[in-house]
């Protein structure tokens, strides 16, 4: 993810470093055996680029009665 | 008589008078897509078989007076994730899955079969539709896709072949699918029209999902006029997908006049200068269609929101794929490393970019109730060159408010050419409609379509 860096109102950038060096744990963890040192570099990059994402994202106000645009429909095999 | 470049309209009426053979106009598309076709990478297999059986049953059924509609004895080409049974492989553009194939149709071929249009080819696609993350046009088994208009230039994707094959006049239409931008993104590249209809207006049945609340499946071709009449034969309800929406579409093809306009400030400005100073001299032309108001939406997120839904959706939709390491069988490189990445969101983040996707739809909503469309540039570049790394809204690389925006909140948008580069490349503009409001943008589509001339321009190549 190429994200150019923006400040993030609300948000501390240590924090999200934070946040992306733990999910980047978790992703060398599973994966590591299958990458490289340098498809590892490009994974953290893309994982900051995600984490930057979602920090804009808390970053919204969102009304507590807004359900997720997602309708579940609940399922009756005819009859 | 050349059976290429020619809309469907015109097609249908050699057809019926006899002018025209289905049977010879099946057999031109397959010998260009063959020659040209290949040369631009845009097939992926060929249908022979399929499609002179087809041509056979038009030629015989229009002799006899029965007429299925407009699109009867007319060949296409349908992007390689819809499901064909007989045989013919589904491949879904990646190298692991080149010999793959279905036993049954996807809904909208058989409703294609059904209007009695011809398949001829599968066409070409960057692997998983762009799903893996590609940042580079090397993305698929067949190669890049091309632009008719530049050798050296990227067809766009991840549509590539269905842009290539209408844009160099192999085929009359073409099915695509959009998630973000991969049909605006293409039909602006290969200076042809595209529709992405409304999310649930046609059926995604057999088609390969990469992020089901995104996906929808569209048309490009000559003409707003031609998008309009294969919508008319694809929408509708289908048992088969839940999502399919229970709403009639009826094309009007009547259209109205004057139209009413907007423009999201900045996101002119936002394009490279090329697509810019093509976009103010189109919008002075709009102008002698009705009027354009400036306005300003909410500020929101958009593209943010809209990829971490791409984003977490395509993990789950792919997860065997991921986890079993098939995806290292594929062409881009980048492909065989990013997927890896999504583990990385988390489900509240995901349901917040869902929670904010109610509210943007509902805003979006309300600016749309007051005009027919808001219009802007398709794509904010002009087409990339092959051999180099592009920017991309869906990684984070460029803006693109109206892709985001239109795509998460399910909204229709046609793209149409709107202009050239200094260096000849194609630049496009978009009418972005309400939702369900497909007839709206067809219309205002079509009437700056009979105003100009840039979707009556032919490449060299082809």
């Amino acid at each position: 993810m190429d994200c150019a860096t923006l400040s993030i109102p609300g948000y501390d950038e240590d924090d999200m470093t934070d946040e992306a060096e733990i999910l980047f744990a978790l992703i060398r963890a599973r994966y590591a055996a299958r990458l490289d040192p340098a498809q590892l570099d490009d994974l953290r990059k893309t994982v900051e680029g995600l984490v930057r994402d979602v920090a804009t994202l808390r970053a919204t106000a969102i009304p507590d009665d807004v359900e997720p645009a997602q309708p579940f429909i609940p399922f009756r095999a005819t009859p | 008589m050349t059976a290429a470049f020619r809309t469907i309209r015109e097609l249908g009426a050699d057809l019926r008078t006899g002018r025209l053979s289905a049977v010879a106009l099946a057999e031109t598309c397959l010998e260009r897509l063959q020659t040209v076709g290949r040369r631009l990478n845009a097939v992926v297999t060929l249908t022979p078989e399929r499609a002179l059986e087809e041509a056979r049953r038009a030629e015989r059924e229009l002799a006899a007076g029965r007429d299925r509609g407009p699109l009867h004895g007319i060949p296409y080409g349908a992007k390689d994730l819809l499901a064909t049974s007989g045989g013919i492989p589904t491949t879904w553009g990646a190298a692991p899955l080149r010999d793959r194939c279905f036993d049954y149709d996807a809904t909208v071929i058989r409703r294609l079969e059904d209007a009695g249009a011809v398949l001829v080819a599968k066409l070409a696609m960057v692997e998983f539709a762009g799903g893996m993350g590609y940042r580079q046009p090397n993305a698929s088994f067949t190669g890049p896709g091309i632009s008719p208009w530049a050798a050296d230039g990227w067809s766009g994707g991840s549509s590539t072949g269905s842009g290539s094959a209408v844009g160099a006049g192999l085929v009359p239409f073409a099915i695509g699918s959009e998630t973000w931008g991969s049909i605006l993104g293409p039909a602006t590249y290969c200076s042809v029209t595209g529709l992405r209809p409304t999310y649930g207006r046609v059926s995604r049945h057999g088609a390969m999902a990469l992020c089901w609340t995104l996906d929808k499946l569209g048309t490009l071709a000559l003409t707003a006029d031609d998008c309009g009449l294969v919508l008319n034969a694809i929408a509708g309800p289908d048992p088969r997908d839940p999502t399919a929406a229970a709403r009639e579409f009826r094309y009007d093809a009547t259209g109205h006049r004057p139209f009413r306009f907007a423009v999201v400030r900045g996101t002119i400005e936002a394009s490279e200068p090329a697509v810019r100073d093509g976009m103010r001299e189109a919008l002075a032309t709009l102008r002698e269609l009705g009027s354009i108001e400036d306005i300003t939406l909410p500020d929101r997120p958009y593209e943010a929101m809209a990829r971490v839904i791409l984003w977490a959706e395509g993990a789950s939709a792919f997860e065997r794929l991921i986890e079993d390491g098939v995806i290292a069988g594929l062409t881009a490189p980048e492909d065989r490393v990013t997927p890896y990445a999504r583990d990385a969101i988390l489900a509240k983040d995901y349901l917040r970019a869902l929670r904010l996707r109610a509210v943007v739809a509902r805003e979006i909503d309300d600016v749309l109730s007051r005009f027919d469309a808001i219009v802007g540039p398709s794509r904010g570049t002009a087409g990339p060159r092959l051999g180099l790394e592009f920017r991309s809204a869906i990684r984070g690389g460029v803006p693109d408010v109206l892709g985001a925006i239109g795509n998460a909140a399910g909204l229709p948008a046609i793209g149409v050419p709107c202009g050239f580069t200094a260096d000849g490349l194609p630049i496009g503009m978009q009418f972005l409609g309400r939702a369900w409001g497909e007839n709206s943008v067809l219309a205002a589509a079509r009437a700056w379509q009979a105003r100009t001339d840039w979707h009556r321009r032919r490449p060299a190549t082809a």
